[in-house]
Parts: structure tokens; sequence; C-alpha cells
């Protein structure tokens, strides 16, 4: 009270000041007289309540992992399905203006993809197809550079990025069957999920399937050319 | 000359008239209490929940912090050719808006220093005119945010589960067109807003739409999230396909970290948002509650809170992307600009 009293006296001395009250109510100030609970309940019962649901996300998020995958569906019989031509062909136009978008990595990656559904007619090749199936999908997933976490949860999924080599495989696959297979490659549905899934047929293909198109058609006119 | 001695209820003030008045005056409480003849019960009650202060220095860094970081987002995603996909065009355009928010209230906090200090009137009308400017900048930086993270959610989601015709849903010419009505129509609600905060329709409105895109975005992300672990899951049961323990214990690793990369985005945002919003319901709702004005009185601290989350949005968006890392690190360490981009 005693600087209040100081600074009247110093306001006192002039004459002219305007005097406003501004109150934002009329009423009677807010008591706090009586309270039944501690007087800041509505804080701590807001963060508690707050903590509860992120931890609460978190468990739900981890209970997905574990019980999530209804039923794995047969991959043979899934490989064998083949995507209809026109979901490729339209996406092919806007390709131009989106390539400066994706780095080189990503068409790398894509090339040793492409190679792998190459050899996939070859029976005989079946085992290391699936393992070329493993890593190039790891080796995509690790370099899709679209989606941040889901970059890195794409790594997460696909094992933390344990590259196998892919070189040996990729030579092979290139130099003697590539234009062989041209004639009857087909894009089969890579991940299958079940029956009851609501996405109808967009499964989840990435783009380098599109880049798979392409890359056939320029593999077209090279072959043809020889 | 005249002067304006005007007292205010500043602490226990139930009805606030404006939002963001509030926060100009609440920062300097102690002047107001400056005029004879202070009737009583007109003073500070002391005996309710003393308003918690923040220092200005704490306001000032993380104000100047965020500033920095999002400018080098926007000057980056910018000036880099290879950025300019609508992905990096969304973290660019959340980084504007946060960039907005950071100068708005690093701006306010220094006017409010200097009113204190007494070199400004605090009633003034170019002061209130400014005031007025900075609430709705400020407004319009928050709308523009959570439009923001809707935005690059939605995006995530024609990623994934619409991979293939990507290109064709998401063109540069739509997302330019996105990116303008989020502008213009932010630009829009926050002038709206101030003009016409009295009313609790607005107050309402705001909630309502926090509370829509919060659901829209765990939605989006829980069911992208689930999505992938049905995915790997797929993946990992094709036969031949390593079922030692050592696949096993790396697969139940790595759905940690997605899970804890997920929560880590989302807890961010509501940690940071929610008080404040709830600040706005118990405005609206029970005024005259001494519960309600403790909850209050911890205004400053919600205002912090939501301001560390500019702070932080770099790091959980932009950094974690290899792409804008690399471009960082070629602005930063390259010694000829022109030439580095």
């Amino acid at each position: 009270m005693s600087d209040f009293h100081n600074r009247s006296q110093v306001s006192a001395r002039r004459s002219d000041y305007i005097w406003q009250y501004e109150y934002y109510e009329d009423e009677e100030p807010v008591s706090f007289e009586g309270l039944k609970a501690h007087r800041y309940s509505i804080v701590i019962g807001f963060w508690v309540g707050l903590a509860v649901f992120v931890i609460f996300m978190f468990f739900v998020l981890t209970l997905l992992t574990k019980t999530g995958a209804p039923h794995q569906e047969n991959p043979e019989s899934g490989e064998k399905r083949h995507r209809p031509e026109g979901c490729l062909v339209d996406i092919s136009g806007h390709q131009d203006d989106n390539d400066k978008a994706f780095s080189r990595p990503l068409l790398e990656g894509s090339r040793s993809y492409f190679n792998f559904y190459i050899s996939e007619e070859d029976q005989a090749h079946e085992k290391q197809k699936l393992e070329d199936k493993r890593s190039a999908a790891k080796d995509k997933a690790g370099r899709l550079q679209r989606s941040a976490e889901l970059d890195e949860m794409d790594e997460d999924i696909e094992g933390g990025g344990g590259h196998q080599p892919l070189n040996g495989l990729i030579e092979k696959s290139k130099s003697d069957r590539e234009c062989a297979f041209l004639s009857h490659f087909s894009i089969p549905n890579f991940v299958n999920l079940d029956h009851g899934s609501t996405l109808g047929e967009d499964d989840l293909l990435y783009e380098p399937s599109v880049i798979l198109e392409r890359e056939s058609q320029a593999h077209n006119g090279h072959c043809d050319t020889h | 000359m005249e002067a304006v001695c005007s007292l205010k209820r500043i602490k226990g003030g139930r009805k606030a008239r404006r939002l963001f008045e509030l926060l100009w005056f609440e920062h300097g409480a102690g002047t107001y209490l400056s005029c004879i003849g202070i009737r009583q019960d007109a003073a500070m009650n002391q005996t309710g929940c003393p308003e918690v202060k923040v220092p200005f220095p704490v306001f000032f860094t993380v104000g100047i912090v965020s500033l920095a970081e999002n400018l080098l987002v926007v000057v980056a995603v910018m000036r880099s050719r290879n950025l300019h996909s609508p992905m990096y065009c969304f973290m660019c355009s959340l980084a504007a808006f946060n960039t907005i928010a950071s100068v708005t209230k690093t701006w306010e906090n220094l006017m409010i220093v200097l009113a204190d200090a007494g070199h400004l009137e605090r009633r003034g009308p170019p002061e209130t005119d400014l005031d007025d400017v900075m609430d709705s900048l400020l407004c319009m930086s928050f709308v523009g945010s959570i439009s923001s993270f809707l935005a690059i959610a939605v995006d995530r989601y024609i990623t994934i589960f619409h991979a293939l015709r990507y290109h064709n849903i998401m063109t540069m010419q739509r997302t330019a067109a996105i990116l303008g009505l989020i502008w213009t129509s932010c630009a829009v609600l926050a002038v709206l807003m101030v003009k016409f905060f009295n009313f609790k329709f607005i107050v309402i409105c705001f909630i309502v739409f926090f509370v829509v895109s919060l659901a829209a975005i765990c939605f989006l992300y829980v069911y992208m999230f689930m999505m992938a672990r049905i995915h790997a899951k797929n993946i990992a049961a094709l036969p031949g396909g390593g079922r030692d323990k050592s696949h096993h214990q790396r697969r139940w690793g790595s759905n940690m970290r997605g899970a804890l990369t997920l929560t880590i985005l989302f807890g961010a945002f509501v940690v940071c948002w929610a008080p404040f919003f709830v600040h706005l319901v118990i405005i609206t709702v029970c005024p005259m509650n001494p519960y309600c004005e403790c909850y209050r009185s911890l205004f400053e601290l919600h205002v912090v809170l939501m301001m560390s989350h500019a702070l932080i949005d770099p790091a959980i968006y932009a950094f974690r992307m290899a792409e804008l890392r690399h471009t960082f690190r070629k602005m930063l360490f390259c010694s000829d600009w022109k030439f580095c981009l």
C-alpha cells in the first residue's frame, strides 16, 4: 500500500486526469470461499486426462502392431493377378512434372524392383525372387522420399534397413532375360490385403511401379532397335 | 495534457471482451493499479489463484528460435528446385504460418515491454489498432497451421492409399489452389474473428474447428499406421521369409519406433494446442466459477506452450526428411550461395 500512497502523491499534483473505471462486469468478484476441492483441480484433472490420452494412444498403436493382419493370403495366387492396364496408363502423363521431385536413388531402387519383377516369370528363380522381393521392398521403402515419418515407418516396417546386396542379382537379371521377358511382362499385386479390406483395388503399391511402366516402355524401344 | 487513468480488473476478469486483449493487458497487470482512489473490492483478489507470470526472456527466446527455424524451412523449400512437390509445399506453408505467429508474438511482447516501461500508451488509438492487427495475424496463423496439418495428413493419406494415382490427384496446380484457398480463408476468418469476438458463436466455431481437425488428423494417421502394419505383416509372411528370432526382434523394434513416431507427432499437437482451447471453452462456459478462474490464471503458460509448438514443428515434420536436411546442409555450409542453389 505504501507505493500506492507514493504514487497517489505524485498523481495528485496533476489536475487534469480523466478517471475511468472499466469493469468487465458489475457483478461481485469471484469468491474463493467454501471450495470443496483443491483450487487447481480443473488444471490437474485436465493435464492428467491429457497424459492418459497420449499414453493410451501409444498403447493402442503398439497393440495394433500385435493384433493386426487378420490373415495372410497365399502370395503365389496373389502374384498372378494382373493389374488392369488402365491403372498404369493414366498416370504416365504427369510424370514429367514431378520428375524433379524424385531424386536419383528412387529410380535406382525401382530399377532393381523392376528387374525383380522381370525375373518373376522364371520358375527356376522363385526362391531367389522372394528374397529379391523383400530386399527390393526394403530398398524401395528405404528410398521413398515422399513422406517423412512414413519414410521412417517404412524403413521400420522393412526391418530397419538391412539391405542385402543386390548388385549381383541385378547384373544377372539385366543381362540375359530383360528383352526376352518384356513381352510377357506383367505387374502383379505386390501386397494383398485381406478380402474384407475396404480399399478396393488400390493396394499398397508404391510409385516405383509407375516408373516400371515408363522403364518398360523405354526398354521396349531399346530392345526393338536391336 | 491529458492522461487517461483506466482501472481495469484484469485478474479475475470473468468475461474477456477480447481474447488477445487479455494477453495484452495481463502482462502489465501491476502497472494498472497506479491510480488513486482504488476501491478495496477493485483490488486484486489475493486469496484467489495468483496469475502465473512467464518472464519475458522466455517469450523472446522461444519466439526468436522458432522464427529462425521456420524461416530456414521456408527459404530452403522456396529456393531448392527439387523440393517443389506437394508434400514440401504444404510443409512450407506450415512453416510460413509458424513464422508469422512467431514474428507477431515476439513483436507483441516487445510492445508490452515498452508499454510497461512507459514508452507506449496502452489505450491510445494507434496501439489498439496495432493490437487488432496483431490479433488478426495470430488468429490467422493458428487457423492456418491447423489447416496445414490437415493438408499434410491428407497428402500422406493419398500417398499411401492412392499411390498409383497420386500424381493425378495431387498435381502442382491443385496444390497451389489448395494453398491459396487455405491462406485466403484463414485471412478472412481471422479478420472476422477479431472484429466479432464478442459473439459467443465465433468462439464456439473456433473450438469446433479445432476439435474436428484434431479428430480428422487422428483418424487419418491411425488408419495409415494400421494399414502400414498390415502391409508389413504381409511382407514378412511371405514363404521363405526368415522366421528367425532376430527378424522378429527387429520387427518388434521397428513397430515400436513407428508407434513412437506417431505418438510424438500427434501428442505434441494435442499437448501444445489443447490447453489454449480449453481456455477458450472455459471463458465461454464458466466465467464465474473459481475453479475455472484458477485454470484461467495459467493463461501465459498456455500461450508459451502454443509458441513452443511452432518451435518443435520443424523438428517433427521438416527436419525428418532427408531431402530437406540435405538442402539445409548445402545452404548453410556452402560458401558461394548463388552457385550452390
